[in-house]
């Protein structure tokens, strides 16, 4: 760096936040004696169009080439300024932002001496690490408008629809031969009682009417590569391989149920799980002379028998039967063994008081001592500990049904690798944020909906679906995507080709390739990368820079941290 | 675990009182009194039914004070004390029955049902002072007062007090109402001991003798016949008059100014019966009657919807429980530093004198019909 | 042709979710909301379950965000009070109410709030602060712009006097705006139940029984107590009692339905108690204990094995003061036992209910609602369809759901007005 650095520094009061505990004015002049700074002033809010107002002129008037703002939180400013800068003319990543409010003012806010100290200390560090920065350029990329939807059940089905409608074309896989996912296995949907197949039956024929759906069936990944807007993902379609180059990813891949063998006597022939059930009533397999009376048992394998989680929909979904069962034959004793209801929400507690009223009755169990299946005399016999009353009941059953949980599709890990996304605890794909970001993967481009991303019902797996779809019209609409320039970089001179960088990238960012014969070396995709430092720090040769965190910058600001008498 | 033949009955039951919605949350069972002092959960009994498990014999059954605190603390909309009357008038027809407590009223009651050729003398107490007649658009139904006030004469219940303070109070505002003498017991305590034939049987021969005075309106004064007309009647029979309570018919007159009264100054309180309270939700009418009178009104702690049970219900299974919740509620009246506590209801009453009789010197209050706290007040009655 | 632009109604985190998915697929979005900030009701928590974040730090920069997106325009203080023709172009009108203070002037110094005389109890603080006549509703407001409380402002003109921008206006007038629009989304939360009516818990009378609301902004660090769990009396607290389904779940008041977040925002509000103060005692009573979501099991399971927080099944029938203002709740864990829980405050979860003014709102949009005053969809699994083409629905207001539920549906909110907008769907609804 050859040009001269000048550095403004503004030191904001924030009202009294941070004037009210730290000493502002004597901090602009130690900021205006440190080094390489020419410009230092105080602003009431820095944030305001005056305080915005004030920077681009002091840029101007002061030719200013690195600006230090001292405030609030860089969480929800640094945009903002670094907008401002950008509109002066300034590199908007030759702005460094200083927290003086939440990690000084506002954390020692009875030590108002201290504070200021330390807020003197802050910017003091803040300036060492600006006066490296260097100047850095947004990436942009292209996004192909083309989206692939990995599954078509009802929420692939649903975000395929969506994206389809918004004019963009849409390849839609699905390892089956059929599409429809899980729902061509139920029987009738709770709450509105109607037949899963004809509610199917109307959306396969709008995905598969639909011009701008390819449909592809009997298909799998068997590889994936690129980055947002420019995937290419690499099909077995049925024995042939295709490629298709999307611009997003959505991976609506549905969930199975849990097989719940060696518990509660399952046999798959008397004891049986709901979906075994679904099946049977369908079919019209059961014999009804005979069956006296029905039992079913909630959170078999589930809420710590097996399994943590609880998979949400087992309760309504064993209600939705036993009432059908209750309302087809009156006559059957129809019960349902449980620990917590999750009948949550409007219509679902309203739909179990309907269950009620039809005769379906409701046994409560701790789950310490969950039911027991045993046979006496070749009969069934279910042993349910009454939880309120205290007491343990026998109760005959010609037909137990199991509520099994739902969980992950084998074939998932795989499709993790292949993606480069991850599962959580429950095997379950994880998205980038449990509150904020539901549908959304940490890798930009790649989108999650439905049972894949954990258990829901129908209605949630359709909004997700909708959801997912809004998600990914971003960059389709937008037709590019840019992204911060924060990223790692690899000395290739230095780099040996180990991979470790590569094995730890949470985004799948850092790719070893093969350079030349026989040379390896780890390659950044600007656009994937998050800057999060992992690669930075793991690789062993210091071959690879973080910008705008590098190694120098960051030292710098760390010596800066200590007095100057530590530090010769 | 058997299919009981009577299990249609039991369903029924269920589906008509919606016991089915229970979610078995104890709600019912920490408000009921009995549970708070004794060995009973509304909730088990409505569980066991659910599930098919034998609820009789078993006399918890009768010890229900069908109180309505559990129906009115219930959320989820389940009628139990509906549920404990038809179950027991199952248990009835399997000739099972609870231990009642002066049983020789029920066959007073039984006995009125038929034809006898000694009439009643049941007007005994109306005296010279009252003007009451034969025929008209008003007819005060008295009830059992007549009866109680000799049976009960050891425990100075007066209740025929309460029949003329309100013949008086009537007379007062220009009301001459009909008394029959060929009045019958309304049928309450047979009614909610499972008793229903009976039952119907004395309903029919009420609304005769009422249809032939040619009664417009029916004023009570005691709260479980009141009830009885109004929700119980016409499950049977069409009802051709109105029914009041003699509470909401002075409240009515006292808005539009047609009474004076002499205030006191010392507090008094009020015991919400649960008949006139819960089951028919007359709470505001007596108040405003009351406070009019004694501006020092103040409410015990469980008052309104809360308010404790007397303790019985029906003769039914009177026991130490009842006491105890007797005890519990002439607590909370001296809690309030008032010495008076009024009553709209002559079993209240009844039960509230039992259970002071039975600890004399322990109470310094006194339980006031509230016919003759307002005919004293309206300078009436000493 | 439809207008490329839609109407969001409701800044909450539904509202701004499909404000700004709209946005960034280039769609202009006007987004109003009824009060003076976005930010919704996540604003008025301390954190959120099950990942215990700070609310407002992850709220803030998504307000942000939002507010400063060139293509979303933010109408604070403000409400939809016309709604003509159909979908692909509606008009709209928009009652902008006066701050009393100029907008474009005001810097957020707050220093007419300082001199204002006046104490107004600040209903997002649930009323357990004071503000003054002029004020804005919390510190991080979105816009940080002022106003002056119409009703109880004096005009005594201090604020005037201190406002070194010149910004404050007592003649401001209501301005009515003008927006044509291709879709609108419909995303105004829910209000809390007040348990007034519900005497056998005594809110309202006894001085420390609490909503849960109230309480979330007691343990808030940035709250009225500055996080400090205090009762009136200044007597330490050392056992609090949540009563869960307070108005829910409760056929006696026609809401028979669940609330869905209740049972887990009582887990969090425990937990975080045992994170102030470990010695604490925690109770929950609740009915069924709906732990549905992701992550909810594992949390429950933390709040009763790390933390220590007691749950116990049974709805209390009574809680009842003692004379030294403790609480005593009456309960039955089981059908033979009548039990009697002993402690320093009640926190009430209450029901959610829709929010006040739905009514008057589904009238103006031509939509309906449900018997519970719910948005009615269409169809029950297309989960964000009114009953009129072109208006959408997102959040709380359709039915009772979770944050990240409420994302996901603001979410498929736009993605179904992106059908319209850039499809040219005309959404019709056989």
């Amino acid at each position: 760096m050859t040009e001269e650095i000048r550095i403004g520094v503004f030191i904001c009061h924030c009202g009294i936040n941070i004037g009210g505990v730290v000493d502002v004015p004597a901090v602009v002049e130690y900021a205006s004696s440190l080094e390489k700074v020419v410009h230092a002033e105080r602003n009431l809010y820095t944030c305001s169009s005056e305080g915005l107002e004030s920077i681009k002129s002091a840029i101007k008037e002061h030719n200013l080439n690195r600006v230090v703002v001292a405030s609030c939180t860089p969480r929800t400013h640094e945009p903002l300024f670094r907008a401002t800068c950008k509109e002066a003319g300034l590199n908007p990543y030759l702005f460094e932002f200083v927290n003086i409010r939440d990690q000084c003012s506002w954390v020692h806010m009875h030590e108002p001496e201290s504070a200021t100290e330390k807020a003197k200390d802050l910017v003091r560090m803040g300036v060492a690490k600006a006066a490296r920065l260097e100047p850095l350029e947004e990436l942009t990329s292209d996004v192909i408008p083309t989206a692939v939807v990995i599954g078509a059940g009802i929420s692939g089905m649903t975000a395929a629809l969506s994206l389809a409608r918004n004019g963009f074309s849409v390849h839609l896989i699905e390892k089956e031969r059929e599409i429809g996912g899980m729902l061509r296995k139920l029987y009738k949907l709770y709450p509105t009682d109607e037949p899963a197949e004809e509610f199917l039956e109307r959306r396969i024929k709008a995905v598969k009417d639909h011009e701008r759906i390819t449909l592809h069936l009997s298909s799998t990944i068997k590889a994936v590569e690129g980055y947002v807007g420019k995937f290419k993902v690499i099909l077995d379609e049925n024995g042939v391989e295709q490629t298709i180059d999307a611009g997003v990813i959505i991976v609506a891949t549905g969930a199975k149920e849990f097989e719940p063998v060696g518990l509660y006597e399952y046999d798959g022939e008397n004891v049986i799980t709901q979906l075994q059930l679904e099946e049977k009533l369908k079919k019209g397999d059961l014999n009804w002379a005979a069956i006296k009376n029905v039992v079913m048992i909630q959170c078999a394998g589930a809420r710590g028998e097996v399994l943590g989680y609880c998979s949400k929909i087992c309760c309504m979904n064993a209600i939705k039967n036993a009432k059908l069962i209750k309302e087809a034959h009156p006559d059957i004793n129809v019960f349902i063994a449980h620990n917590e209801l999750q009948a949550y929400g409007e219509e679902y507690e309203l739909y179990y008081r309907d269950a009620k009223k039809a005769g379906v009755r409701f046994l409560r169990f701790p789950l310490e001592q969950r039911p027991k299946v045993r046979k006496s005399d070749g009969k069934l016999i279910v042993d349910v500990f009454h939880e309120r009353m205290q007491l343990p009941i026998p109760f005959e059953a010609d037909l137990v049904v199991l509520s099994a949980p739902l969980v992950q599709n084998p074939d998932a890990l795989q499709l993790s690798k292949l993606l480069k996304v991850p599962l959580g605890q429950d095997k379950f794909f994880f998205e980038a944020h449990v509150k904020l970001r539901p549908v959304d993967f940490a890798t930009d481009g790649i989108f999650l909906c439905g049972t894949a991303h954990g258990p829901k019902d129908i209605g949630e797996s359709i909004a997700q679906g909708y959801a997912a779809a809004s998600r990914a019209t971003i960059p389709l609409a937008k037709g590019y995507v840019r992204s911060e320039p924060i990223i790692s970089s690899v000395n290739e001179e230095l780099c040996a080709g180990c991979g470790i960088c590569e094995s730890v990238c949470p985004y799948g960012a850092i790719e070893v390739v093969e350079v030349e014969e026989d040379k390896k070396r780890a390659r950044v995709t600007g656009v994937k990368c998050k800057g999060c430092g992992t690669c930075g720090s793991s690789c062993i040769k210091r071959a690879i820079k973080m910008y705008h965190f590098s190694d120098d910058q960051l030292i710098a600001q760390e010596r800066a941290a200590l007095p100057t008498e530590v530090i010769s | 675990m058997r299919a009981d033949c009577r299990m249609e009955k039991i369903t029924e039951i269920i589906n008509r009182t919606k016991a089915y919605y229970c979610v078995e949350c104890g709600k019912c069972t920490s408000a009921c009194p009995l549970s708070r002092f004794g060995d009973y959960s509304p909730d088990r009994v409505v569980e066991r039914t659910l599930i098919g498990l034998p609820v009789r014999p078993d006399l918890r059954i009768w010890s229900c004070l069908t109180c309505g605190r559990c129906k009115e603390v219930c959320t989820y909309g389940v009628d139990y004390p509906e549920f404990i009357r038809r179950i027991r008038s199952v248990a009835k027809g399997e000739k099972e029955q609870g231990i009642c407590a002066h049983g020789e009223l029920f066959s007073v009651m039984r006995l009125l049902t038929r034809q006898s050729e000694t009439p009643q003398k049941r007007l005994y107490w109306v005296s010279e002072d009252l003007m009451v007649r034969d025929k008209g658009d008003m007819l005060y139904f008295t009830g059992c007062l007549p009866y109680f006030d000799i049976v009960f004469r050891d425990l100075g219940v007066h209740t025929v007090e309460i029949a003329r303070s309100t013949v008086k109070i009537l007379n007062k505002l220009d009301v001459v109402p009909v008394v029959m003498n060929d009045e019958v017991c309304c049928g309450h305590d047979l009614y909610w001991n499972g008793e229903i034939e009976t039952f119907k049987r004395l309903a029919a021969i009420n609304i005769q003798n009422i249809a032939r005075r040619g009664a417009k309106k029916v004023i009570f004064s005691c709260p479980e016949g009141y009830r009885t007309f109004k929700l119980d009647y016409p499950e049977f029979f069409d009802l051709d008059f109105e029914l009041v309570h003699i509470s909401e018919f002075l409240a009515e007159q006292l808005d539009e100014g047609k009474i004076d009264f002499r205030t006191i100054d010392e507090p008094v309180t009020y015991h919400d019966p649960c008949r006139l309270g819960r089951h028919l939700g007359v709470y505001d009418a007596p108040r405003r009657v009351i406070s009019t009178i004694a501006p020092n009104f103040v409410e015990m702690a469980s008052n309104r919807e809360n308010s404790l049970c007397c303790g019985t219900a029906g003769w039914t299974n009177c026991d130490s429980f009842s006491e105890e919740i007797r005890g519990e509620r002439l607590k909370e009246c001296s809690d309030t530093g008032a010495q008076m506590m009024i009553t709209s209801c002559p079993k209240c009453l009844i039960h509230f004198k039992c259970h002071m009789s039975n600890r004399k010197g322990d109470y310094d209050l006194e339980i006031v019909p509230f016919e003759v706290f307002v005919a004293r007040a309206m300078g009436l009655v000493k | 042709m439809s207008e490329k632009s839609v109407l969001v109604i409701g800044g909450g985190v539904a509202g701004m979710q499909a404000a700004f998915d709209l946005a960034e697929a280039g769609i202009k979005v006007c987004l109003v909301e009824k009060t003076l900030s976005i930010g919704g009701r996540m604003a008025q928590l301390d954190k959120t379950f099950p990942t215990n974040d700070c609310a407002i730090c992850i709220l803030a920069p998504k307000m942000m965000d939002c507010y400063r997106h060139e293509n979303i325009e933010v109408l604070t203080f403000s409400e939809v009070i016309s709604v003509e023709g159909e979908v692909g172009s509606f008009k709209v009108k928009i009652l902008r109410r006066p701050r009393f203070v100029d907008a474009e002037l005001c810097n957020g110094c707050g220093d007419c709030a300082r001199v204002c005389p006046m104490g107004i109890l600040n209903r997002f603080d649930m009323d357990l602060r004071v503000r003054g006549g002029a004020y804005i509703p919390f510190l991080q407001a979105v816009p940080l712009i002022y106003a002056l409380d119409r009703e109880k402002c004096m005009r005594c003109g201090l604020c005037k006097v201190v406002c070194g921008k010149d910004a404050i206006r007592f003649d401001q007038k209501p301005e009515l705006v003008e927006r044509s629009v291709g879709a609108i989304i419909v995303a105004i939360g829910f209000d809390p139940l007040d348990p007034s009516g519900i005497t056998e818990y005594g809110y309202g009378k006894y001085d420390n029984v609490l909503t849960a609301l109230e309480y979330e902004r007691l343990i808030c660090a940035a709250g009225p107590t500055g996080g400090h769990v205090m009762r009136t009396d200044g007597k330490e607290v050392r056992s609090i009692a949540w009563i869960q389904c307070v108005g829910a779940r409760d056929t006696r008041d026609n809401r028979p339905y669940c609330c869905s977040v209740c049972c887990m925002h009582a887990t969090k509000e425990a937990i975080l108690t045992k994170e102030h103060y470990p010695e604490v005692g925690t109770s929950i009573l609740y009915t069924d204990l709906r732990c549905f979501g992701k992550g909810f099991q594992e949390y429950v399971n933390r709040a009763k094995d790390d933390y220590g927080v007691v749950y116990i099944r049974g709805k209390p029938s009574e809680i009842r003061e003692k004379e030294n203002r403790n609480l005593e709740i009456f309960y039955s864990p089981a059908s033979d036992k009548v039990e009697k829980l002993e402690v320093d405050m009640v926190v009430l979860c209450t029901a959610l209910i829709p929010s006040e003014g739905v009514e008057m709102l589904a009238q103006i949009l031509g939509i309906e609602l449900d018997g519970y005053k719910f948005f009615k969809l269409k169809d029950p699994y297309n989960p964000t369809e009114t009953t009129r083409a072109g208006i959408f629905v997102a959040g709380y207001c359709q039915a009772p759901r979770d944050i990240p539920e409420c994302i996901a549906h603001g979410s498929a909110a736009a993605s179904r007005a992106m059908e319209v907008v850039l499809g040219g769907s005309d959404d019709r609804r056989d």
